[in-house]
């Protein structure tokens, strides 16, 4: 039968299409890092002498990375349902404004900890509200809080001063460096573990969660969720706030290794979190992603920024990751297209 | 099955629904068995949605009250509905593409603790179901890569699957392609033999007659009969009851129909439309008539330039334009099937409405020559007696009736010769209703070439000279309108009766 064959012949390209889909990401890292392991060091005189590939930077790359390793995996699961938080930037730095204030002022750091996350929880929670409750476009609403979350830490901060860093009678606790630079497994420091396991229990979220899946329900076909009983509207709420706390480990990451509670700390993380969840193959449209992906394309825009950084001249750096995302976003749309029987 | 196993699945009793000057279901009484195929007929505007609506919790009935599985049922939401016993299949599929076949039938049953799944016996009874009517779907697949009709089984089969004993399907046959047909008929009479009970709703009345144990007739809002399909007498009495002895506003010929061929169209075929191929002459109104999905608007699209087609469209002996802008240019224009969305800026005033489809009659270098667009508004405001206090008021704030008098208005000002009327008077009060059929008169009558697409039986028998008959994308007959025209004829026409007697 000839439209039989046509079935098979469907089939089997789809499948290629979600091999493709699947682990085309890893494929990208390695190549992303074979590229950079052939760079030669010794002519930059900025850096150690050997490989690109050097333990040294390894442990910086991924030292550096653990704000935007922490945010991927909620950021994609909130994509997934079709939304989108364009302000965890400005929570990031309205969270890392916190965390410092809290620690310059002699809060230990489990409590400070605890009372940032859940700031970052409130804050998400403002999204959630305009986004479900009013009913505002996620895009605006977003936009709004952006704004609005950034003028907060600006003012908090105050008088001239650009952040919260010793000085002035106050000085930041020495515990304060630890959790972003402190080497405590493997040389590296509690914040990239956190990123880990975040990651690791939104894996699980993702597989064996009713989130997970309510998440990928309301945003591949948010009637036919509802006609399932689905509480759309709980579901994302409940996202923004995972984000938001997400969001405010990430300040807190980040503010710990740079020493200082600076607002501004988290400019252009939307930006980072939406250019690595693409990456990962999540659709704009919502639906499809998956958490361990962005994770690995977190991974890759980190190590290109940073060999960039070691090889390239500064003004080429933003072009040259531009035209590799570029590339990286029209190969995931291709595939999940050829992916798609309609 | 024998006679004591029979009992009452789902009655009701004087359902009645009123919206503001209609009432579309009017003290309906009737009741259903257990495991059969009830089939639910009645042409467009009899109150079927209505009635299927407030069975689905859409609506609530303005008086009476339903019994479902002997329990008083008054649901108020899909939800509710199907917690009672009732699921539904609705026109457009809902099922999540991304999902795979099983997670989809699981969707909001699934048994969880502290937010995290847990095994239970949910998955394999769904398994069991999907099994049990269609055993080649595999429930590993994602549903993207399934087809409609494999889409449509797994919503049946989440149906069935969620405890409903009662699934009404509406109009499934819809997007499926034959043989797919008789796959899904497989799959209901699987549902019958495991104790469903199948609501179907469709206008092909040889699917009614293949399918279906029994039959609910509705008109004009009212129960007409519930009776079994062995006590019809063949499609001729079941569309008798369908219609009853209506009787249709006489036609009366115009005789000004000019000889010459303004449009000409050779073998139209799209994805739905199989060889259309038709004329329409000066000063012509000519018709087509069908039920949604036959192709109407298809047609009035493919001579607009708005779809592509296959085929050849001949306009004033040069080959019609490819795009709308191009059709508009030669003197084609559309009052689109969706008013609202297609027809108008409905954030405008009537004054910036109508110039909109020429805009170079109103400008002079690309800005409005304000006095020429006022005067032309203030033109069709008072020749189409269009009902406002201004021209500039919205024309959202429009009546529907108006509404589609300023449609017409932004196409008569385009100095169109062939006027597209797609669905003219869908959701039109009755006056404003006879007064856009005198201006499709006249507007004849001065020689312009009209076509109107609708599924109005006495619309289009009221004002075409000529009607064509549609059904399943192909022009099943022309016939000349008249006094003796053959109503029964007509209708076992466009539910498929041909194609019937043509086997």
């Amino acid at each position: 039968m000839s439209s039989q064959s046509k079935t098979a012949e469907l089939s089997v390209t789809s499948g290629a299409a979600n091999f493709l889909r699947n682990y085309y990401i890893y494929f990208v890292l390695v190549a992303v890092v074979a590229l950079l392991s052939l760079a030669n060091l010794d002519q930059f005189a900025l850096f150690e002498r050997g490989n690109f590939l050097n333990k040294r930077n390894i442990i910086n790359i991924l030292r550096v990375s653990a704000p935007i390793l922490v945010v991927a995996g909620a950021f994609t699961l909130l994509m997934v349902s079709g939304y989108i938080d364009l302000s965890i930037g400005s929570t990031m730095g309205l969270t890392a404004v916190i965390y410092a204030m809290l620690a310059i002022n002699g809060m230990p750091f489990v409590p400070a900890f605890l009372l940032t996350m859940l700031a970052g929880a409130v804050l998400g929670a403002i999204n959630g509200i305009l986004v479900v409750r009013l009913n505002i476009t996620p895009v605006i609403a977003t936009l709004i809080t952006l704004s609005l979350f950034k003028g907060i830490a600006l003012l908090l901060v105050q008088d001239g001063v650009s952040a919260i860093k010793s000085g002035g009678g106050l000085k930041m606790p020495a515990w304060f460096n630890d959790y972003g630079r402190d080497g405590v497994f493997l040389k590296l420091p509690a914040a990239f573990w956190v990123a880990v396991a975040v990651t690791l229990v939104l894996i699980v979220v993702q597989n064996r969660g009713k989130l997970g899946k309510y998440a990928a329900a309301t945003g591949g076909n948010p009637t036919a969720a509802k006609l399932s009983g689905i509480n759309t509207g709980r579901t994302v709420f409940l996202l923004y706030v995972i984000v938001g706390v997400a969001a405010a480990l990430a300040g807190i990451a980040r503010s710990s290794f740079m020493s200082l509670g600076d607002p501004l700390s988290g400019d252009g993380m939307e930006l980072t979190a939406i250019l690595v969840v693409l990456l990962g193959g999540t659709a704009f449209s919502g639906g499809e992603g998956r958490v361990l992906r962005s994770f690995v394309g977190a991974l890759i825009i980190m190590a290109l920024t940073v060999g960039m950084l070691t090889i390239v001249p500064a003004y080429y750096q933003t072009l040259v990751i531009g035209a590799a995302l570029l590339t990286a976003a029209a190969t995931n749309h291709l595939v999940s297209q050829k992916g798609k029987v309609s | 099955m024998t006679e004591e196993q029979k009992i009452s699945v789902l009655s009701v009793d004087g359902l009645t629904k009123d919206y503001p000057g209609v009432r579309a279901v009017d003290n309906v009484t009737f009741s259903i068995q257990n495991s059969v195929v009830h089939c639910l007929v009645g042409e467009n505007g009899a109150g079927k949605s209505t009635l299927v609506k407030m069975l689905t919790g859409a609506l609530a009935p303005t008086a009476g009250a339903m019994t479902v599985n002997g329990k008083a049922y008054v649901p108020t939401s899909p939800q509710e509905a199907r917690d009672g016993g009732i699921a539904t299949l609705f026109q457009e599929l809902h099922v999540v593409d991304e999902l795979t076949v099983l997670e989809n039938l699981t969707l909001g049953m699934e048994k969880s603790r502290f937010g995290f799944f847990v095994k239970s016996d949910l998955e394999d009874r769904v398994t069991q179901t999907l099994a049990t009517i269609e055993p080649a779907i595999d429930p590993a697949a994602r549903v993207s890569t399934l087809s409609v009709a494999q889409k449509q089984i797994v919503e049946i089969a989440r149906a069935a699957s969620s405890g409903a004993n009662i699934i009404i399907m509406d109009e499934p046959t819809a997007a499926l392609s034959e043989r797919e047909v008789a796959r899904l008929f497989t799959v209901i009479r699987r549902l019958r033999e495991n104790n469903v009970t199948v609501i179907y709703i469709s206008h092909k009345l040889d699917e009614i007659f293949e399918l279906g144990d029994t039959v609910t007739v509705m008109r004009d809002g009212k129960h007409i009969t519930t009776c079994p399909l062995s006590d019809v007498d063949g499609r001729a009495e079941l569309i008798e009851l369908m219609i009853g002895r209506t009787v249709f506003q006489s036609y009366s010929p115009r005789g000004k129909i000019g000889d010459k061929v303004v449009l000409k169209a050779e073998g139209l075929n799209t994805k739905l439309l199989k060889d259309v191929s038709f004329d329409i002459k000066e000063g012509e109104i000519i018709g087509f008539y069908g039920l949604v999905g036959a192709g109407k608007t298809e047609v009035a699209r493919a001579l607009f330039g708005a779809d592509t087609f296959d085929g050849k469209v001949i306009f004033h002996g040069k080959p019609g334009g490819k795009t709308p802008k191009e059709a508009i240019a030669q003197g084609i224009a559309l009052v689109p099937e969706e008013r609202r969305t297609q027809g108008l800026f409905t954030s405008l005033t009537i004054r910036e409405n109508v110039p909109v489809m020429n805009l170079p009659r109103v400008t002079q270098n690309g800005v409005f020559k304000a006095e020429d667009v006022r005067a032309a508004a203030e033109e069709f405001v008072t020749q189409l007696g269009i009902a406002t206090s201004s021209i500039e008021k919205h024309t959202e704030k429009l009546s529907g009736g108006n509404q589609q008098k300023v449609v017409l208005a932004k196409c008569l000002f385009s100095q169109a010769d062939l006027l597209l009327l797609d669905e003219p008077t869908r959701g039109v009060d009755v006056g404003a209703k006879t007064e856009i059929y005198e201006i499709i008169k006249d507007l004849a009558n001065e020689g312009n070439a009209v076509a109107v697409f609708s599924s109005e039986l006495e619309e289009v028998l009221g004002i075409c000279d000529r009607v064509f008959l549609m059904f399943d994308g192909c022009l099943q007959e022309e016939i000349e309108n008249g006094p003796n025209v053959d109503i029964a004829h007509i209708l076992n026409v466009v539910t498929g009766g041909q194609d019937e007697d043509a086997r």
